[in-house]
């Protein structure tokens, strides 16, 4: 008879396999090939250079702290305006949830989310297209604006990557609020309404305290989100003009895979890893004290 | 003109009589029954003359041959990474000129020069000689001949006759040409179809790398210092020079040129490159070869029969030098089809088969092809790319382990200028420091 610590451990065993296999061997393998001159086509001739990749990365090199800064440019941009705007559709879905036809309106509604961002960038791709999308003939007919290069000049690609983000992703940020604001007890409303509180007293005393504890969950999932973001980069500027939309994730793609510097292309992994792991401990800490606290006062 | 006609009359004697005999394929390729061949290949407007003409293989071999295409990053890639995993799924790797170095490198191809020697192959099938000096040279690597060049293709400017002679102008020559007639045809009212006077690759990455590689020898300049047309050992010295006054003229050149072209032309690459002048939304190009019988082509052109080519433009007080590019055929070492792989590469690059496959509307890679009057029936642009062919230099862009990268890197700072995030000193000094960094961490230079 095995004893209940063995069963107990052979239970976890092929858990433990899987994960030893499919993410702790590649993430230790990783760490060792960052410290390598290595490049995919001469594996058998690289050669230990010990900090060297993380120091041309973070100090020598200008293109991967842009592609850090820019991810969070993007990652902050785009999650304000994901929930501002998905406060505002909560609102608006919360105030017709009576209606017959709201139900089927939420679902159109949260489309974009189902999309992958690949189609997505392809569908943006053709609409910012200067001289055959339809923004460009919106722009130049009804505006008089001359055509421009929507994802070509520095500003306006910037601006248009965090657009399509922020398109995809508000429906998200919208559901999670709107089940925020089903949680807020009626009688809270109806007590608010004996006061004399007007809807800005009812939104900043009542829902926005009620739903912090979601607000920030979306924060955090849509955090790592766009920390690990490519896609949409990837089909639309690819990265550019020059490094204005280079983010992490694509860095790390192009000096992996186009460049096949496997040494500079895992410390860059390594990096992008460490910065995650303190952003979402971070804001899972947040979280939890916002759970705990019901506020953050 | 005399020049053209004396290259011409020279590299006539140059072709070898015994390439334009039929070869006896019944006695010269093997029985290959039941192999699935597998070609990997770019998805140039030439695939379609590759799938057409294959089947006559098949016939003489029993081999059944299957030809996939993928886009130019993603054959990269796709090559690449199943190389380094010892991968033979694909027999035949077509692979562009430039990589050898980088294939070569990682081991991935069985040298064809290897092959025929052991073989004993007939010279006449090979006709190495046919082939044109600035292109074969592409498929040899350390004085080794590793593949089998196929498709070559040369840059030539494409303007649009019919607003050329409305205009009662030349084709331009120099750089000064083309900018006057760029800034003539943009916005031009009489013109309102158009978009631009002229479009260039400027996306970043490597269209814009290679777009400034084709430009550099006509402008005066030089990438490196001991590369220079006509160089005995283009790699001798690889210390950079991209930030010399003439390669920083030349940027401001460009960046003035951007003024001419169609909006959005800092995102274009070789298919929006191609597709303004198809459409007629410019009226000029530089582009290769093999897209020109696509101009021709009523189905999708709307410029068919109103443009014409000429010789690269240069700078004045330079000379043209022609941009060289193409495709060569290797057989893949991790191949298990290796023989039916050689006896498909010297059947398809054969002299008899290249001319069949021309006439499908491929580009013509030999001399035989180019000097064929039905090929110049039928491709009335070979003259003048004959020409290119004989006066470009085959070290135009680097063919070393590094140049995918090196032409991505140098890619991102001139779209940096193109798009006015960096003054173009600034950009070419940072191209030419990250650049000789990334040549000194590999050994290249010191």
């Amino acid at each position: 008879m095995l004893s209940e610590k063995i069963q107990k451990l052979l239970f976890i065993l092929p858990t433990c396999l899987f994960l030893l296999i499919i993410s702790i061997f590649p993430f230790l393998y990783s760490v060792y090939l960052s410290f390598f001159q290595a490049k995919l086509t001469k594996m058998h001739k690289k050669f230990f250079i010990g900090w060297e990749n993380y120091y041309v990365l973070l100090f020598e090199d200008d293109v991967f702290p842009t592609a850090i800064k820019n991810t969070f440019v993007i990652a902050f941009s785009s999650i304000t305006i994901e929930i501002i705007l998905g406060f505002i559709m909560a609102k608006i879905f919360f105030e017709i949830r009576h209606i017959k036809f709201s139900n089927t309106l939420r679902t159109i509604t949260i489309m974009p989310i189902m999309l992958t961002p690949l189609c997505v960038g392809l569908v943006f791709l053709y609409i910012l297209n200067p001289t055959l999308g339809i923004f460009s003939y919106i722009l130049e007919t009804v505006f008089g604006i001359e055509p421009f290069a929507y994802l070509g000049l520095s500003l306006p690609a910037k601006i248009s990557v965090i657009a399509i983000n922020s398109w995809q992703w508000t429906p998200f940020m919208m559901i999670l609020l709107l089940a925020g604001l089903m949680t807020v007890p009626n009688e809270q409303y109806e007590a608010a309404k004996i006061d004399g509180a007007n809807w800005f007293h009812v939104m900043t005393k009542i829902e926005i305290p009620s739903i912090l504890s979601f607000v920030l969950l979306g924060i955090v999932l849509r955090l790592i989100d766009c920390i690990r973001l490519f896609d949409i980069i990837y089909i639309t500027t690819r990265g550019g003009p020059g490094i204005s939309t280079e983010v992490m994730a694509f860095f790390t793609y192009r000096t992996e895979f186009r460049s096949f510097q496997i040494g500079s292309g895992s410390a860059s992994a390594v990096i992008i890893l460490i910065i995650s792991l303190i952003v979402t401990t971070i804001a899972v800490t947040l979280l939890r004290r916002v759970e705990k606290n019901e506020g953050l006062s | 003109m005399m020049i053209r006609n004396i290259l011409i009359t020279f590299s006539l004697f140059l072709l070898p009589m015994n390439s334009l005999l039929a070869v006896d394929w019944g006695k010269e390729l093997g029985d290959h029954s039941g192999v699935d061949l597998k070609v990997q290949s770019i998805m140039d407007p030439y695939i379609d003359a590759v799938k057409e003409i294959s089947p006559q293989f098949e016939s003489a071999t029993g081999a059944s041959v299957t030809v996939e295409g993928f886009g130019y990053d993603g054959l990269h890639e796709k090559q690449i990474v199943a190389c380094s995993q010892n991968d033979g799924s694909y027999d035949v790797l077509f692979i562009d000129g430039i990589w050898i170095g980088e294939f070569v490198e990682a081991d991935c191809i069985e040298p064809v020069e290897d092959i025929w020697t052991a073989e004993g192959t007939d010279k006449s099938v090979i006709a190495w000689d046919d082939y044109i000096a600035s292109f074969a040279g592409q498929a040899i690597w350390d004085d080794k001949k590793m593949c089998l060049p196929f498709g070559g293709y040369w840059h030539m400017l494409h303007y649009r006759t019919d607003l050329f002679e409305a205009e009662g102008l030349d084709p331009p020559e120099t750089f000064d040409e083309v900018l006057a007639a760029a800034k003539l045809f943009k916005d031009n009212p009489k013109y309102p179809e158009l978009d631009g006077g002229y479009a260039m690759n400027m996306a970043r990455g490597s269209a814009a790398g290679q777009q400034y590689y084709e430009w550099i020898y006509s402008a005066g300049a030089q990438p490196w210092e001991s590369n220079y047309p006509g160089s005995p050992d283009a790699y001798a010295d690889q210390r950079g020079l991209y930030n010399s006054p003439e390669s920083v003229a030349f940027i401001e050149w460009m960046q003035e040129m951007v003024n001419y072209m169609p909006p959005g032309v800092e995102q274009y690459a070789w298919d929006e490159r191609a597709k303004a002048f198809t459409q007629g939304k410019v009226a000029m190009i530089n582009n290769w070869s093999v897209r020109t019988p696509l101009f021709n082509d009523p189905e999708i052109s709307k410029v068919k029969g109103k443009f014409g080519v000429a010789l690269f433009p240069h700078a004045v007080g330079a000379e043209s030098v022609p941009p060289v590019g193409g495709w060569i055929a290797c057989v893949n070492k991790h191949s298990k089809n290796k023989e039916a792989a050689w006896d498909y590469l010297k059947w398809f690059a054969s002299p008899e088969i290249h001319r069949e496959w021309v006439l499908m509307g491929a580009p013509p890679s030999r001399h035989s092809a180019m000097n064929d009057p039905q090929i110049n029936a039928e491709q009335p642009w070979t003259p003048v790319l004959y020409e290119s062919s004989l006066r470009a230099w085959q070290e135009l862009r680097p063919r070393h382990a590094l140049t995918f990268e090196l032409i991505e890197t140098l890619g991102i700072e001139v779209n940096k200028a193109l798009t006015g995030e960096s003054s173009a000193q600034d950009a070419m000094d940072t191209a030419n420091k990250k650049i000789d960094r990334l040549l000194k961490s590999e050994g290249y230079i010191n």
